[in-house]
């Protein structure tokens, strides 16, 4: 089963990601980007149940007071149709991923001993009137994807 | 052969073939290169392996032979038309090197022999440094290249005698221009702020998570970088003399120890020989996981001091190629590859060999500490696997599954390196004084805030805060400095007192640098003395003693085969030489980082010479130490040293966009006598905050002082000592010449100062007010300036804020 963890900052909070890829679009001169939702992405790779990854998402990749987690089961791009203007970047096969080889140790040190495999992703979802797949696009290879290393779907 | 080991066709090969096979595999060797190894082949009757011409490649490469500085230059200087030709058959050791044998101070202990320079610090330690760049990789992958660029100079020290431990960090950068428009970024870079922020984050996770504080550095923007930035890297630590020196003997075993071997960063070594342009390998790139290094750090540590192994270094460029190539020149080895702990499956035997994998560090473990320190890392969790033996017959012997990779005589791959003779030429320019500059008082004024937000002088709050500079808690004198986080101003060097370390010491530890390749457009050897100056006049501002100070230097030029820019490196090696004699003060490690050029549309891109010169220096009493914020309402402001008109390649030219001018030369007797007059004044208690003029000249730093001391000046500029009567106002206020201090004395102790200066030049301009103004004056200008400091913080303080 794969599933895939999203950390959301919670409402009355600031997110400096946020903030900061903003105002590089601005400068960028890309127009049409009014608001940009920046989240760090894990996609959990296991047999273990619905409640092992609550508990590891909960437990292990949120900060409680200022973020909120979701949980869902991997879709493929096709099902993924329906979030529009997002940006997703993964590192690529074979590049090293230290924050997820951190993120299986501390699976291990709480207590869950199945076989995890653990990608670390990011996700950015804009809001915007004028929003392009071209500026999308621009964007991600400005700022959010090195595709040396890293690829990067748009929705 | 199995399918896991390539032979190479080499033997049969003709010239164009040769030099294909180099380019095709990233060898970065040379056709004369590539004969001497079709040579060696010929001679042995057989093919070379895969393993064994990627092992020729990485242990040959530009970056760990260092073959154009210590090959046969023949260098031609051209002055008024006369041509003088000289001959070099080791640059390094002819100008570098020899300064330091000559000077042979006895409170050196290991120089340009090991992974870090180390001297004296007390009768039981010594104190290492090393300065490492980090260039090509991050230019491809900002982040990752520079935290790889902190870490793997965190593992030089961990790897100089038998380990260091690590008390500092300091990053010296250039990039290119924040503002420069997306489209004009080449294709396949990322954009100069782009790769500002990634290296910026890099180093900052990296060093955070290692528990050292980062504690002093350096950042210059130029268009000149904008595709191939520069990222220096250093690390200062602390290591018990009986612990300075590694020796292997053979029958000791081959333990690695750290990160696991994968992909990542092969053909690091052969890369940085070669210039970026958009197909760069993709697999040259390294990702840093300093969680692994911190746990390698401290067991490391526990099992020197138990004594369990008898040499030790770390894995850099080359990875185990070199490393263990490295430890066993003297002996030969025999290495089983298979025994390497991989990330993943899949990899050939020259790929686990020169992989460059992070983390990793190599001992030379006694067979009869086998266990212990098995046990010992096993106890850290940290993993540690034994992979071969150091042997007596010197040779390099490679195992992957019991079949024979790679048998090569160690002395063939340490001392079989061609030295083709390269050509340097260097030709004189001269330079003009700039036009006549006269500006009234409002023009002044703004030019002195527009000097204040340059992006080369403004605050670099931005980068300082988000490094931990404080953790260790030994940080005496941090980056900024000043009253409170808001008023703060640029500290000219740091100083660590290591007492958690060494108990009840008062010894401290100052760390400063100077660059400003600004000044090398026109001449390298002038930018080298500034440099060198900057660093040693950083270093005494906080209170070093500058005859006993250390260096290191840091060059990184373009393509050496171009024969001015190898001039250019000519020059400035021979700037180090005279001004290493001159202070008497020697250069104990140091690096080069070479072909910094990038091509692409046909196009070249190439860096401006950038020479980073780090001083190092014991400071005997750490009481003893200054800061340049003003202190005291009331109190006298001296400028030392003269003011010349010199103009060129200073930040006030380019606000003004002249070119003209001529770069700061330096008077290195008056200033050999005015930085120990200063050093002596400190020691006296005289001193109450020192700083010194360079970037954007006196104007500039003396801002610095009052708004981070949150004191007003009143200034007398027509006081100030001048070479030339002719020159204007601004064109005092703004010069950038070396060897001057703005030093704020107390009115009791002003005579007993002016006293230790009577052989100096120095003036006493004016004095600290409690009004929140600079006010100068100028009667022979008739300029009269207030402003008031709250504005002319803000100007320093908001052009870098990301």
């Amino acid at each position: 089963m794969i599933y895939e963890i999203a950390i959301r900052t919670k409402k009355g909070f600031s997110n400096s990601h946020n903030v900061s890829l903003l105002n590089d679009i601005k400068i960028m001169g890309i127009d049409g980007v009014e608001n940009v939702e920046y989240f760090p992405v894990y996609r959990i790779i296991s047999d273990i149940d619905d409640k092992k990854v609550s508990v590891i998402a909960n437990e292990l990749l949120t900060d409680r007071i200022t973020e909120e987690f979701s949980i869902s089961k991997y879709k493929t791009s096709e099902e993924k149709e329906t979030e529009k203007n997002s940006i997703e970047v993964w590192l690529k096969h074979g590049v090293t991923d230290t924050v997820s080889e951190s993120v299986v140790k501390a699976i291990k040190d709480l207590g869950i001993t199945d076989n995890v495999i653990v990608k670390t992703g990011h996700k950015y979802c804009f809001n915007g009137s004028g929003i392009t797949v071209e500026k999308l696009n621009k964007i991600a290879k400005g700022f959010l994807a090195n595709t040396l290393i890293q690829e990067y779907k748009i929705r | 052969m199995t399918q896991n080991v390539k032979i190479i066709e080499i033997i049969n090969l003709d010239d164009k073939q040769l030099v294909e096979l180099s380019k095709t595999n990233v060898l970065s060797l040379s056709l004369v290169e590539m004969k001497e190894v079709q040579k060696y082949f010929k001679n042995l009757k057989r093919n070379p392996t895969d393993v064994e011409l990627e092992t020729v490649a990485q242990t040959w490469s530009e970056h760990c032979k260092h073959k154009t500085l210590t090959g046969n230059i023949e260098y031609t200087e051209i002055k008024q038309g006369k041509k003088n030709i000289t001959k070099y058959s080791n640059l390094l050791k002819e100008t570098i090197f020899k300064a330091t044998k000559e000077l042979d101070k006895p409170w050196c202990i290991s120089v340009f022999k090991d992974n870090a320079g180390v001297i004296d610090f007390d009768d039981k330690n010594g104190v290492a440094f090393k300065v490492e760049t980090h260039n090509h990789p991050s230019a491809l992958e900002p982040y990752g290249g520079s935290a790889t660029g902190i870490g793997g100079v965190i593992r030089d020290i961990l790897g100089v005698g038998l380990g260091a431990k690590p008390l500092a960090n300091t990053d010296v950068f250039c990039f290119g221009l924040p503002d420069t428009k997306y489209s004009d970024v080449p294709e396949g870079m990322h954009h100069p702020k782009r790769i500002a922020k990634g290296v910026v984050s890099g180093v900052r996770d990296y060093g955070n998570r290692m528990g050292i504080p980062t504690v002093n550095g350096a950042v210059f923007f130029d268009e000149g970088y904008m595709a191939n930035p520069l990222v220096y890297c250093g690390t200062m630590g602390i290591i018990p003399k009986d612990k300075c020196f590694k020796k292997v003997n053979s029958g000791d075993l081959v333990l690695v120890v750290g990160g696991r071997t994968g992909r990542d960063g092969i053909h690091g070594a052969t890369f940085s020989s070669v210039e970026l342009d958009k197909e760069s390998d993709v697999s040259a790139v390294q990702i840093g996981n300093p969680i692994v290094e911190k746990k390698v750090l401290d067991t490391m540590l526990k099992a020197r001091d138990l004594n369990l192994y008898r040499a030790v270094t770390d894995c850099g460029a080359g990875g185990l190629s070199s490393a263990v190539g490295e430890l066993g020149e003297k002996t030969g080895v025999v290495v089983e590859l298979e025994k390497v702990p991989l990330k993943y499956e899949g990899l050939k035997p020259w790929e686990i060999w020169i992989s460059e994998a992070q983390e990793r560090m190599v001992f030379a473990v006694p067979p009869e500490h086998k266990n212990e320190i098995l046990k010992l890392f096993e106890k850290e969790n940290v993993e540690a696997t034994f992979i071969g033996q150091f042997t007596d017959d010197k040779k390099l012997v490679l195992k992957y599954n019991n079949e024979i990779v790679a048998d090569m005589d160690m002395e063939f791959l340490h001392d079989g390196v061609p030295k083709p003779t390269r050509t340097a030429v260097w030709e004189e320019k001269k330079s003009v004084r700039q036009k006549k500059i006269d500006v009234d008082s409002g023009v002044l004024t703004q030019d002195i805030k527009n000097v204040l937000a340059d992006i080369n002088v403004c605050s670099r709050d931005w980068i300082i805060r988000q490094y931990d500079h404080e953790v260790q808690g030994q940080t005496v004198i941090k980056p900024l400095q000043g009253n409170s986080i808001v008023n703060s101003g640029p500290s000219d060097a740091s100083v660590i007192w290591p007492c958690a370390v060494v108990k009840n010491t008062d010894k401290a530890i100052v760390l400063s640098n100077g660059i400003n390749p600004e000044y090398g457009k026109t001449d390298t050897y002038k930018m080298t003395a500034s440099v060198i100056e900057e660093a040693m006049r950083n270093a005494v501002c906080v209170g070093a003693d500058p005859e006993k100070l250390s260096l290191l230097d840091n060059f990184c030029w373009g393509n050496p085969n171009k024969p001015e820019i190898l001039g250019s490196l000519v020059r400035a090696t021979q700037a180090c030489y005279d001004m290493s004699k001159e202070y008497s003060i020697p250069f104990i490690s140091g690096k080069d980082s070479l072909y910094n050029e990038y091509s692409i549309g046909g196009k070249t891109f190439s860096i401006p010479p950038a020479l980073l010169v780090s001083a190092m220096g014991v400071i005997e009493d750490v009481n003893k130490t200054v800061t340049m914020n003003l202190k005291k309402e009331g109190s006298f402001i001296y400028l030392v040293g003269v003011t010349n008109n010199e103009l060129a390649g200073s930040v006030y030219a380019k606000i003004k966009n002249f070119a003209e001018g001529f770069v700061p030369d330096l008077n290195k007797k008056e200033s050999k006598k005015i930085m120990k007059q200063i050093h002596k004044a400190i020691l006296d208690n005289l001193v109450l905050a020192c700083h010194d003029c360079s970037e954007g000249g006196f104007i500039t730093a003396v801002s610095e002082m009052a708004f981070a001391g949150e004191l007003g000046v009143d200034i007398d500029a027509d006081l100030i000592k001048i070479s030339d009567d002719t020159m204007s106002l601004p064109e005092i206020l703004f010069s950038e010449s070396n060897s001057r201090f703005i030093v704020e004395v107390s009115r009791e102790n002003s005579n007993k100062f002016e006293d230790l200066l009577k052989d100096c030049c120095y003036s006493k301009i004016g004095k600290v007010i409690s009004e929140p103004y600079v006010l100068l004056s100028s009667s022979k200008s008739k300029i009269k300036i207030k402003e008031n400091i709250k504005n002319l913080q803000e100007a320093w303080q908001k052009t870098l804020q990301w």
